[in-house]
């Protein structure tokens, strides 16, 4: 029998079925209690695109935060001194991943934002004010797809070389550098959008 | 019944020696590729984009490329297009690029630099005044 005298700390990392089961517990009940208490019909909004824009918005969210850690990982990753290799591994996939998302759920949202109609925000921006959609929506649109390659790449290059990466300070920098890029597009991305459905929800 | 190898190891782990196997280092060729193939995209969307902002004609056909396949692409317009173009400039070129640079040991410092260029280019003709003003709008 061990003694506890000797082993102050948990050493095993927790499972990733744990972590999943807490994460699943407290999204779960954290809508069920929005759900039980709150008008949920009405938090979307009466907009015809709101459920499409609902699913952007968190795609983009979401990858905006895990963006962030990424970013971070990547500097350490930059300067040599990761010590977290296989979560920016795991985290480069989540990236592409929320990246391909955002996207298809943009292309869905799309649809309303330029319908016919004059009561779509790009018929709204094109009678009030031109340039919201002709330089910053545009701008938006196009930005948010170079994401994409971005993450690939720098997932591809993680898992292919794996720990080499660590060793060849070129690979490094490339993946750092292609992390930085990726997330300065995000931000531009994930700016203008805000700013526009401040403007003028579809 | 233990094979040579494992006979060997077992030796060799009782009397301390280090036996772990590194595997040899990955040609820097596959990396080039996948630089090269993300700046491709982002160049073929910017110029398809360019196109198709000059010009009604080019605009009608890239729009109708993407409602061959994408679903709702009759309400995104010509930007289901673009986004076609650009997946299918992407893959096949890093396909292609794979297959070429896969077993190359490349500079991957002066890679790096041309991808940097690609995507500065790329994103100078999606600013939109750029390309609008080249466009003649």
């Amino acid at each position: 029998m061990r003694s506890v005298l000797y082993e102050p700390y948990e050493m095993r990392e927790a499972s990733t079925r744990s972590l999943v089961s807490v994460v699943v517990l407290m999204i779960g009940s954290a809508l069920g209690f929005t759900l039980m208490t709150a008008p949920f019909t009405k938090l979307l909004g009466a907009d015809a695109g709101a459920v499409a824009s609902a699913f952007h918005a968190l795609a983009a969210f979401l990858y905006l935060f895990v963006g962030t850690i990424g970013l971070y990982l990547g500097w350490r990753l930059l300067t040599g001194r990761i010590s977290a290799f296989a979560d920016l591994q795991l985290l480069a996939v989540v990236m592409a991943t929320l990246s391909f998302l955002a996207i298809v759920f943009g292309n869905w949202l799309y649809v309303f934002y330029r319908a016919e109609d004059a009561g779509s925000p790009r018929s709204y921006f094109m009678a009030n004010a031109p340039e919201i959609h002709t330089i910053f929506f545009e701008f938006k649109t196009l930005g948010a797809l170079f994401t994409l390659p971005l993450a690939v790449v720098a997932a591809f290059i993680l898992w292919r070389y794996g720990s080499q990466v660590m060793q060849r300070p070129w690979l490094r920098y490339t993946v750092a550098v292609v992390i930085g890029l990726s997330f300065f597009y995000l931000v531009v991305a994930f700016g203008l959008g805000m700013a526009v459905t401040r403007l003028k929800p579809a | 019944m233990t094979t040579g190898l494992a006979e060997s190891r077992m030796v060799a782990a009782a009397v301390g020696v280090e036996t772990s196997w590194e595997p040899p280092m990955r040609p820097t060729g596959e990396a080039v590729a996948a630089l090269l193939a993300a700046g491709i995209a982002m160049l073929t969307l910017a110029f398809v984009h360019q196109v198709t902002a000059a010009s009604e004609a080019v605009g009608a056909w890239v729009h109708a490329l993407g409602t061959l396949w994408m679903p709702g692409a009759q309400g995104i317009g010509p930007y289901s297009g673009e986004e076609t173009l650009t997946l299918v400039a992407w893959l096949v070129s890093w396909a292609i690029l794979h297959v070429l640079l896969r077993t190359r040991e490349l500079p991957l410092s002066r890679w790096l630099v041309v991808f940097l260029l690609m995507v500065a280019v790329a994103t100078t003709f999606i600013w939109p005044p750029v390309f609008q003003h080249l466009a003649g709008h």
